[in-house]
């Protein structure tokens, strides 16, 4: 089974939030579309999409993983909103994990415009985008985290289970880990529980397959970047 | 955010007076290894709880950690309305309130984000100590609603739906218990405050810094909830883990002592009305 996720981030200037006047934001959205599973239609992905940006809100929210400061361009009047959109496209399983890979990519081919703040006479400023449209920054994203997911099936734990695992399992540990291998966020979600020993050798895993899974993504980015492929259609 | 329109906003452009206070910057332990309030590194906060608060609930408990308040009440079970819905085993819902007063900045009636996070969390962690599968088609409804928050809320809200759970008679495997812990470098802060707690937008340049919340059974040695934010290292949390436990084992001394009595205080009344009707 395949897991189809897309992301996009767009950028706009907006007004920074009042408690953090000279950080950037970043907002979460996820969408579960009825493409990827009848019950998803109206309503019905809402849960879903909800414990899905509450999980990379949480894996991005120490201030070290994406210097927010860096998108600040009038401290108190205007900062860079930097929208994450979510699309869920087909689910075979490790959601999650799907999700906070392509993230991550989205992040590191973002662009910012490059943005000059000019000061009048009078005092007020006027920011002035570049007319260049190759005039731009690219965000810093060494240590954005992955999330790695390890199920618990029987009494054996499975990284990136497939659909069906996740059916026979009951309890899931989700760790978000950076490239240098710290862990930014860590959850137990599912109805079932966990022994406290067990937790140890998960989060070792956990953290080994993380700083992998970050070399290997980052080397996949750039390989993508620097070739140019005839392409016919958008999936191939 | 859809803004609540029965109520009289402030004019647009309006900002909290917290925003102007500026920042104290303490220290969270001074010299002689204390914390803000007195206590030492891995000292809990006194607890009070008290079941069957709530006469009309199935069943009730009220948690208090100084100034952090909590009630919880259980409803039902009761059948489930929708047939799509059902399912063989039984089904928890949860619903994590902040009080509007409860916090510094003022809370929304309608639930936020944070608010319908932590109630998947509540569920999450309350959904391996319950036998569900003696609920089949039916549903439990727990509502946690905190009325102050200094700190560790999700900890007490957890102690506080587990206690409320047994006060109602639901089949359970363990109770659960839940602690809150905060780590600054090599800080070790057990079941910490509000200002103690971590908080993502104060700058945390160097070290490992975060916030841990472990729900416990601890008869059954399981971990029902692991929330760790923050930046920390695989050994980190589980040295934190351990300190965790041992600080739940202490809350389950209190909780099993308050559960006794409560039942005893049960058993007194039953015993009373018993001989009522016989007179």
């Amino acid at each position: 089974a395949n897991t189809d996720v897309l992301v996009g981030v767009k950028a706009e200037l907006d007004a920074p939030e009042s408690s953090q006047p000279n950080r950037g934001r970043l907002e979460f959205f996820v969408d579960c579309t009825a493409n990827a599973d009848p019950e998803f239609e109206g309503r019905g992905g809402e849960d879903l999409a909800l414990g899905i940006s509450s999980a990379l809100s949480q894996a991005f929210s120490s201030s070290n993983c994406l210097d927010l400061c860096s998108l600040c361009v009038l401290p108190g009047q205007q900062v860079w909103l930097l929208y994450v959109d979510v699309l869920i496209l087909e689910c075979g399983g490790s959601l999650l994990d799907a999700v906070s890979l392509a993230v991550k990519a989205a992040l590191m081919n973002t662009k910012i415009p490059a943005v000059t703040v000019n000061t009048t006479e009078e005092g007020s400023s006027e920011i002035e985008v570049s007319d260049d449209p190759y005039d731009v920054n690219n965000l810093e994203v060494s240590k954005v985290p992955c999330i790695v997911t390890l199920t618990r099936v029987g009494h054996q734990f499975v990284v990136d289970a497939t659909k069906e695992e996740q059916a026979c399992s009951i309890g899931h540990l989700s760790v978000a880990v950076t490239e240098s291998g710290s862990l930014t966020a860590v959850r137990k979600t599912g109805s079932g529980s966990l022994h406290p020993e067990s937790i140890l050798d998960i989060l070792q895993t956990a953290q080994e397959i993380g700083i992998n899974l970050n070399q290997q993504l980052v080397e996949k980015v750039k390989l993508e970047s620097s070739v140019k492929k005839d392409r016919r259609g958008f999936l191939t | 955010m859809p803004l609540d329109g029965k109520r009289i906003c402030g004019p647009e452009g309006t900002k909290s007076p917290l925003l102007f206070i500026p920042k104290k910057q303490t220290n969270l332990l001074d010299d002689n290894r204390k914390r803000t309030d007195g206590r030492h590194a891995e000292d809990l906060r006194p607890l009070f709880l008290r079941l069957g608060i709530n006469s009309q609930a199935r069943g009730s408990a009220y948690i208090e950690m100084n100034r952090t308040k909590v009630v919880a009440t259980v409803y039902g079970p009761r059948e489930i309305q929708r047939r799509r819905e059902f399912d063989m085993k039984g089904q928890l819902l949860c619903e994590f309130k902040f009080a509007p007063f409860s916090c510094k900045v003022r809370r929304q009636y309608q639930p936020d984000n944070e608010e319908k996070a932590l109630s998947s969390v509540l569920r999450e962690t309350l959904e391996p100590v319950v036998c569900l599968h003696k609920f089949p088609k039916s549903r439990v409804d727990i509502f946690v609603l905190v009325l102050e928050n200094d700190g560790s809320a999700l900890a007490a809200a957890i102690t506080c739906a587990g206690a409320a759970l047994v006060d109602a008679g639901i089949d359970m495997y363990d109770v659960v218990i839940g602690c809150g812990l905060r780590q600054d470098e090599a800080t070790t802060l057990v079941d910490p405050v509000y200002e103690e707690e971590y908080r993502p937008e104060d700058n945390h340049q160097s070290g490992e810094h975060g916030n841990m919340v472990l729900g416990f059974m601890p008869l059954l040695q399981q971990v029902a909830a692991l929330q760790c934010d923050g930046e920390l290292q695989p050994k980190t949390v589980s040295a934190a883990l351990g300190m965790l436990m041992e600080s739940c084992y202490g809350i389950y001394s209190i909780v099993q002592e308050c559960l006794t009595e409560s039942l005893k205080n049960k058993l007194k009344k039953r015993e009373k009305d018993v001989t009522k009707v016989i007179s």
